[in-house]
């Protein structure tokens, strides 16, 4: 049974001519799993919000959505309120109470329930969930991945037979992000809830779903099978880079059985192996050797009572190099990132800055034509009202950079998409000419084509004599843009190599090119890598 | 968890508005005494002042406020010595301690009360008056730890991108200022978020309910009808006249007898509750644990 149904669907934003969703067409049958691709700025999000009437966007609307068979504005607003939930991007502003049970029994107490009815729902959900060692903790003390999975419980606690998520897992790192589809997809086969999301993340998502949705531009490309509508993906280059590994393999090397998984991805590749080279030419590393930023021996902990964070950390960055840093979450990546720059004190050991220990860098000499750091969340680089005067405010001319921001001189940072958000952020981060710049998560919250266009920079810089040391847990990007890979481990920093060697030694926290072609070719790690030793090419 | 954190939010408000409400507005030495003995009991026992210097602070404030009364006060016919040309008074010394005790009795009260109602018992209180004043503490108490730690993380971007000063007061005073409106920014757009989640939950579809964990058990009962009975047997003889303490010009104590003992063992008796009440739970304990 249709449980979803857009008849037509055409819209564009007040006083805009462009329609930001042209004539589309479609429907979700009831228990399906759906994914909604498409590019930035390809109208994913208004869709979805379409679909939610208290937060359906201003603008001329026409055509129909029907829930149910019922024209959704004729859907009163607590049936639809109680029927269709909605999860977004960031769990820090869509959660409402200070405490964990408070945020659960928000909407249930919004339904005007008894008593005993939200005690049993809440006990329900909790359990379900795994919030019961977390249920008594406030919102502050929770990671990011709790809030997120705080945010879906406390949508389904009212029950909703409809549920659409508008890129739920881009700010979560990949762990947490794995956990949450995995309770997503449990929850839709545990009780055939209809589950609607539109994602960046589409490795894990697309061999799983049962209807792939594509928007292009605002047109629907199709709505079907992922399989069926490989062919018409593999006609759009950009639709294709964010697709999952296996299917870009199969796409590049014209293989009609177009793989999705892994799993697939290895069947696939098996018959391709026996023919030609198995492994591609070493990566060699850096010539120059000379540090540019160094850590001897460091150790820091942020209160006194508590554990070492760093222990005993060596680490350097050599000149002109792309030093990408991965581990997971409390491994100690980002506060050794914050030493850097200068942001926390190591009790032992030395950080050396181009040459000059950090004690003798006083006041701003750190930060000026030195070092450099981009945050994670770049909206705490902003201060002004328009991307013009944040420009002037930061000194700097737009000429001097290696990308371009002119067409949006006027815009509020705030109303720039996320990889603009990045760029703006990287042009002040740019700003005091660093010799040495830091990134901290530069991937997150990107599609698959921000982040070539942010290789591309990184690569620009690099030519231009940054050196560079990434924190990311993105081992994709990593295995792209690096001249060398760390994995850091409780504080320490445990083996290094060049991108190929570091993730072919590596199983299981290695790209998932990688993990496709094991045993059957060496030191594959990259689409690319893939593609050329199937090919029968040396790189 | 102690014996007092079990109980229903209104029971733990009623005992301490009773006797607060009764140290603060009667100055009778012998009350007072012990109020204040059984407030720092109180407080010891469950350890609701967690550093030292908290005790300092409040008895620091005590013997200021005991030794300026007397040096201010000219009434009080007793006079004990001349300190320049003012006369020091037993009466005056007298008050002064009374005075000041209430303070000191006040403060512990409020130490051990609000170590007891956690914002979740606040919440509870308030919600069962309103549920949509509850929701706004609620939701303040969410923002105050979320603002915060957005201030921190701006001021550090903005450290590492050069942008921000320590280096003279001015300086800090800018930086501080653009760190504001930044943040200000911020927590408007984060707030049409917010009110998407909200309004996507049904918030303003109906009336709301205030969902609330705290029942009112039979300790509740036990405990409340108690302390109104023990309050009531403080107040009757208060208003009767029979607790009457004057200072000046001479200490005159009113005694009425049955009226005033009635009065007297009332009121330590309502001192005493919580603080048997703490100690039966600790000796239960400790004899469960033997058993074990």
């Amino acid at each position: 049974m249709e449980i979803l149904t857009l008849k037509n669907l055409t819209f564009s934003y007040p006083e805009q001519t462009r329609r930001v969703l042209d004539d589309v067409s479609f429907s979700v049958d009831e228990g399906d799993f759906c994914v909604l691709a498409g590019g930035t700025g390809g109208g994913k999000s208004t869709l979805l919000r379409l679909c939610k009437p208290t937060l359906a966007p201003h603008g001329t609307c026409t055509g129909e959505i029907l829930y149910k068979g019922v024209p959704l504005d004729n859907l009163p607003a607590r049936e639809s309120a109680l029927r269709i939930g909605f999860v977004c991007q960031m769990p820090d502003q869509q959660i409402v109470c200070d405490k964990v049970r408070h945020e659960l029994v928000f909407g249930l107490e919004n339904l005007g329930l008894p008593q005993k009815e939200i005690s049993r729902r809440v006990a329900e959900m909790a359990s379900y969930f795994g919030i019961e060692p977390w249920f008594d903790l406030p919102i502050s003390a929770l990671s990011g991945g709790q809030k997120q999975l705080l945010c879906l419980a406390s949508v389904m606690v009212m029950r909703p037979d409809l549920l659409i998520l508008d890129e739920p897992t881009s700010q979560l790192d990949p762990i947490a992000a794995a956990e949450f589809l995995h309770t997503l997809r449990k929850l839709n086969r545990d009780f055939s809830l209809t589950v609607l999301i539109a994602e960046h993340r589409l490795e894990e998502l697309v061999p799983m779903c049962d209807k792939l949705i594509v928007l292009d531009g605002g047109r629907l490309l199709g709505a079907d099978t992922p399989r069926a509508l490989a062919p018409v993906i593999a006609a759009h280059p950009l639709l294709l880079a964010s697709m999952p590994t296996a299917l870009r393999v199969g796409c590049a090397l014209e293989d009609s059985r177009y793989p999705l998984s892994i799993k697939e991805g290895r069947e696939m590749i098996a018959s391709y192996a026996h023919q030609g080279t198995r492994a591609l030419p070493k990566q060699t590393p850096l010539q120059d050797r000379s540090p540019a930023l160094e850590f001897k021996n460091v150790y820091f902990r942020y209160d006194r009572a508590g554990h070492d964070v760093l222990e005993d950390l060596s680490l350097t960055l050599y000149t002109g190099e792309t030093l990408c840093v991965l581990g997971g979450n409390g491994s100690g990546k980002s506060t050794m990132l914050k030493a850097a720059a200068g942001l926390c004190k190591p009790y032992t050991g030395t950080v050396t800055v181009l040459g000059k220990r950090m004690r003798e860098l006083r006041g701003q000499a750190l930060y000026r034509e030195c070092l450099s750091l981009l945050p994670q969340d770049v909206q705490t680089a902003f201060l002004c009202n328009t991307v013009r005067e944040e420009l002037a405010d930061a000194k700097i001319t737009p000429d001097a950079l290696p990308f371009d921001l002119s067409h949006l001189q006027d815009t509020h940072p705030y109303d720039l998409s996320g990889g603009e958000q990045q760029l703006l952020a990287l042009s002040k981060a740019l700003a005091t000419k660093p010799k040495i710049l830091l990134l901290d998560e530069p991937t997150k919250g990107l599609d698959a084509e921000k982040k070539t266009a942010l290789a591309e920079i990184l690569r620009t810089l690099k030519a231009q004599g940054v050196s560079i040391l990434m924190v990311t847990h993105d081992v994709e990007f990593a295995a792209l843009c690096a001249d060398r890979c760390v994995l850091f481990f409780r504080g320490a920093a445990v083996s290094d190599g060049t991108p190929r060697a570091f993730f072919a030694e590596n199983s299981f926290y290695t790209t998932a090119a990688r993990r496709m072609t094991r045993g059957y070719f060496d030191e594959a790690v990259t689409v690319r890598d893939v593609v050329a030793l199937c090919k029968g090419e040396t790189v | 968890m102690h014996a007092l954190d079990r109980l229903n939010p209104f029971t733990i408000t009623a005992y301490f508005l009773a006797v607060a409400g009764i140290a603060m507005f009667c100055a009778h030495p012998v009350l007072l005494t012990m109020t204040l003995a059984g407030a720092v009991t109180l407080c010891l026992v469950r350890r609701d002042v967690k550093r030292r210097y908290t005790h300092l602070l409040y008895w620091g404030l005590f013997a200021l406020t005991v030794l300026i009364n007397p040096l201010f006060s000219r009434h009080g016919a007793t006079v004990l010595l001349v300190i320049g040309n003012k006369p020091i008074s037993l009466e005056a010394i007298l008050w002064g301690l009374t005075s000041a005790g209430a303070v000191l009795a006040t403060l512990y009260l409020f130490a051990s009360f609000s170590a007891i109602m956690q914002s979740d018992k606040l919440l509870y209180l308030f919600g069962s008056l309103s549920p949509k004043l509850s929701l706004i503490l609620s939701m303040g108490l969410r923002y105050v730890p979320l603002l915060s730690a957005q201030w921190h993380k701006i001021k550090q971007t903005q450290t590492v991108l050069g942008l921000y000063k320590e280096d003279n007061v001015i300086d800090r005073v800018r930086g501080a200022l653009r760190i504001f409106w930044a943040l200000l920014g911020w927590a408007l757009e984060n707030g049409i978020v917010t009110a998407g989640s909200m309004t996507a939950r049904a918030y303003g579809t109906g009336k709301r309910t205030h969902y609330a964990v705290f029942s009112f058990t039979r300790r509740d009962a036990l405990y409340l009808s108690l302390a109104l009975a023990l309050a009531a047997g403080t107040i009757v003889p208060l208003a009767l006249g029979a607790l009457d303490f004057v200072f000046y010009p001479t200490v005159v104590l009113t005694h009425a007898g049955a009226l005033s003992w009635l009065g007297y063992l009332s009121y330590g008796a309502l001192i005493a509750l919580p603080i048997l009440a703490e100690t039966e739970d600790t000796a239960k304990w400790k004899y469960l644990r033997s058993k074990i």
